[in-house]
């Protein structure tokens, strides 16, 4: 009896050893808990960002917000122009331009918060108008040329690879502000400039002709031709440098350097002839062309009409001299 | 005796790590072996065209086959407002009503099969030098065409995602298992792609070729919307390289590698290369209860615009007359629209699957020269334009009118659904969230903005260790 009393005393021992060990401890893990006693391992975290819409009329005011928030269940957005929404994803118009700060409230249901803010510049797009394009020496002044003490009205004007400079003369009411394309000569201006791609552009060109002469001259003499070539035709790999001064521009090797690229037809987005009109007033004349796909294009002018066998680019002007007094290219907007 | 044992063990141990490596590893001879296969110029080739049989994916139910392509569809179209399934049962179901969960098998499927598809291309990169110099430029441009490929799918349905441009292996889990911006990962397609423009032809149209190149380039920019001026010239060049509308909008689908295609996966009728998604398209055909099935919304916008082509884009079900289905792909046939079977067996159809065709690359000729803006009134844009238009026997936007930029999404819906384009297009358009929310609103469905993105398939997350993060709402 003893020695049983002793066993149960010894066991209960053991018992209580055994529950002091794990009580606290172990045991706490299946209490409830009260808030905040276990961490919330997965924290919300707010993110979002957000898109202007687009269209014909007023919807450059509509911005949609996407939430990109983790491990939160629910949200709260405050637009920054007083109004709010408790939804997923935002929307908001806003009243008109200005600035705007966005606050997303994202929280879990541990009732953990996350804040992310944005600020929301509304901006009305611009309708772009297209600018003119910049052409130097569009008047064909008599200035300086690289790497030469003369002065000539083709300065800017020269790509020796396609033809021979034009000359300088005097006419319209100036001195030394025509540009001459000699008879018999394979005379050219050409001159890259930057465009808006697929834009509309307008080309005015005041010129004169020599009057046919009667002897030995043949009919129908002289011709002007203009051309506006694609940059897409350039050399490959070659990147136009748009000078700003005349004088800086170079007179071979770049952009064109073919007589057979010039005519090769998909290089040409415009091309023009100005016949002998038989009167030697000096005319005015504007076509127009569109860029198509370059944001480059170079406006090339020579005479035709002569012996082909002139000089060494397989053309030339006829009989009679021409004159270009200026051209002239603005945006069609 | 002892003593004579301990000699012979140690001879035999000088005799066994006296030998060469392979001794252990010894070479397979007897079968085809990956790492020495690769020795002549016929055998890359071999690789190049498994590049494609990754791409046509296995025909099979079974769902640890890699079925590739033939599940884009769930990705794309029943993501967008366009399809969804006939009975809203299964995981199928979860694409519809934007519930999709990282664990979704489709999801994974895809996923593991595009990185398939760039796997094969490494392979054929990694052994280029089997191949004479003067094909290698060919070789490496059409590998680097096809990962490019697939890097442009996943980079659009998954958001930043491991970029593996080499063969690695089980060890490489710092590739397989980092996130990239998906800048980067458009810096590699945009590089791969710019190879294959440069050194492919347009001798195939069932692999990769220069204008297939020049068209994606353009897709690729234009979701960029950077260089709206390159995609227009490259579409220019596709616009001047012979390929053409075909006059009926029918011929595009069911006289194959017509004038019209630019880049097919072809698929052959009751063999192994065949495709099942056509009968799946079609309930008591396929072996699903139906997938891919037309929303009113779509049908509304067919009715509308879609002129001649509506016929041969949905038709009633007439095993459920409440019920219609896309029929761009089908496999059995139809009597009344003078379509004739493309297999015996329909679960083993041939129907190719177009992935880039001509008025696509019309459509974002016209995209290109909107450049971002709102509307078009540039002639050249609008004969791109009215050249669909014309086809589908619908009046012409003309001179001095502008083409909207709703009216080039509507006329992209209409010519190119079915056709996996309806999601990716709305999302370069900026209109997927107001498109898609209201679609939503609608339906019922779930949809948030965080739905664009499908999740990283959870079994990448797993095998990651957790490294993979997950996109955010999932």
């Amino acid at each position: 009896m003893k020695k049983q009393i002793k066993k149960i005393v010894g066991f209960t021992a053991a018992l209580a050893l055994v529950f002091a060990f794990h009580s606290c401890d172990d045991l706490e893990k299946y209490e409830l808990p009260e808030a905040g006693s276990i961490a919330d391992a997965t924290p919300p975290e707010a993110d979002f960002s957000f898109t202007q819409g687009a269209g014909p009329d007023e919807e450059w005011k509509d911005y949609t917000f996407a939430n990109l928030s983790t491990s939160a269940t629910t949200y709260s957005w405050d637009y920054g122009d007083g109004n709010t929404s408790t939804d997923v994803d935002g929307a908001n118009t806003y009243p008109g331009e200005g600035t705007y700060t966005v606050t997303l409230t994202a929280s879990d249901a541990l009732g953990v918060v996350s804040e992310s803010t944005q600020i929301v510049e509304v901006v009305e797009p611009p309708t772009p108008a297209v600018p003119d394009p910049v052409i130097i020496n569009g008047d064909f002044d008599k200035l300086a040329k690289l790497g030469s003490s003369n002065l000539c009205s083709c300065s800017g004007w020269d790509n020796d690879d396609i033809g021979e400079q034009g000359e300088s003369s005097s006419g319209n009411g100036g001195s030394d502000n025509v540009v001459k394309f000699d008879n018999n000569e394979p005379d050219h201006v050409y001159q890259e400039f930057a465009v808006t791609p697929n834009a509309d552009y307008s080309i005015t060109i005041v010129t004169s002709h020599k009057t046919i002469a009667s002897t030995p001259g043949t009919y129908p003499g002289s011709t002007l031709e203009i051309r506006i070539l694609a940059g897409a035709g350039y050399n490959a790999g070659y990147t136009p440098t748009y000078y700003t001064a005349a004088p800086d521009f170079p007179n071979s090797g770049y952009g064109y350097t073919t007589v057979a690229q010039v005519e090769t037809a998909a290089n040409n987005l415009l091309v023009e002839t100005i016949p002998n009109p038989n009167d030697d007033d000096y005319f005015t004349q504007t076509y127009t062309f569109n860029a198509g796909a370059n944001d480059s294009v170079a406006l090339f002018i020579r005479g035709i009409g002569g012996d082909s066998s002139v000089g060494s680019y397989g053309y030339s002007s006829g009989d009679e001299e021409i004159r270009a007094d200026s051209v002239t290219i603005t945006a069609v907007n | 005796m002892k003593q004579t044992k301990i000699v012979a063990l140690l001879i035999l141990l000088v005799t066994v790590f006296s030998c060469e490596k392979d001794y252990l590893s010894p070479e397979l001879e007897s079968l085809v072996n990956a790492e020495t296969y690769y020795t002549t110029e016929a055998q890359l080739e071999t690789a190049l065209i498994n590049m494609y049989d990754g791409i046509q994916g296995v025909n099979s139910t079974s769902s640890n086959d890699y079925h590739s392509l033939q599940v884009e569809f769930y990705l794309t179209e029943m993501r967008s407002d366009n399809t969804r399934t006939k009975a809203s049962e299964g995981e199928a179901a979860q694409f519809e009503s934007y519930n999709i969960v990282a664990t979704n098998g489709i999801v994974a499927d895809y996923y593991r099969s595009f990185y398939n598809v760039i796997f094969r291309a490494n392979v054929v990169l990694e052994n280029l030098g089997v191949v004479s110099e003067a094909n290698r430029p060919r070789f490496e441009a059409e590998a680097k065409f096809v990962r490019a490929y697939a890097y442009f799918n996943l980079v659009r349905l998954y958001g930043d995602i491991p970029l593996v441009d080499r063969v690695i292996g089980n060890t490489d889990t710092e590739i397989s298992f980092t996130r990239v911006a998906t800048s980067t990962v458009y810096d590699l397609i945009v590089a791969d792609l710019q190879t294959a423009v440069a050194e492919l032809d347009n001798t195939y149209k069932t692999r990769g070729s220069k204008a297939a190149a020049q068209a994606m380039l353009a897709k690729v920019y234009l979701t960029l919307g950077t260089n709206y001026l390159e995609a227009q010239t490259l579409c220019e060049a596709v616009m001047n390289s012979g390929f053409a509308l075909e006059p009926n909008f029918k011929d595009v689908f069911y006289n194959e590698l017509n004038n019209e295609i630019i880049f097919a996966i072809g698929y052959f009728p009751d063999t192994e290369d065949s495709q099942n998604f056509s009968a799946e398209w079609l309930n008591a055909v396929g072996r699903t209860s139906g997938v891919n099935y037309t929303t009113a919304d779509v049908r509304a916008a067919l009715d509308a615009l879609g002129g001649n082509r509506t016929m041969f884009s949905y038709r009633v079900d007439i095993e459920q007359p409440s019920q219609f289905q896309a029929i761009k792909y089908l496999p059995d046939g139809d009597d009344t629209l003078g379509i004739a079977a493309t297999s015996s067996d329909p679960t083993k159809a041939g129907n190719d699957w177009i992935v880039l065709r001509y008025s696509d690359v019309l459509l974002m000729h016209v995209e290109a020269i909107m450049a971002g803006g709102n509307d078009t009134s540039v002639q050249a844009a609008r004969d791109s334009f009215n050249e669909v238009r014309l086809r589908a026997g619908m009046p012409t936007i003309d001179a001095p009118n502008a083409i909207s930029k709703q009216e080039l999404l509507d006329e992209r819906r209409v010519e190119l659904a079915f056709e996996n384009h309806r999601l990716f297009d709305l999302i370069r358009f900026n209109e997927a969230q107001n498109v898609l929310s209201t679609f939503s609103t609608t339906n019922g469905y779930n949809y948030t903005a965080t739905d664009l993105l499908l999740p990283i398939p959870q079994r990448e997350i797993n095998l990651s260790n957790g490294v993979l993060t997950q996109n955010p709402g999932y």
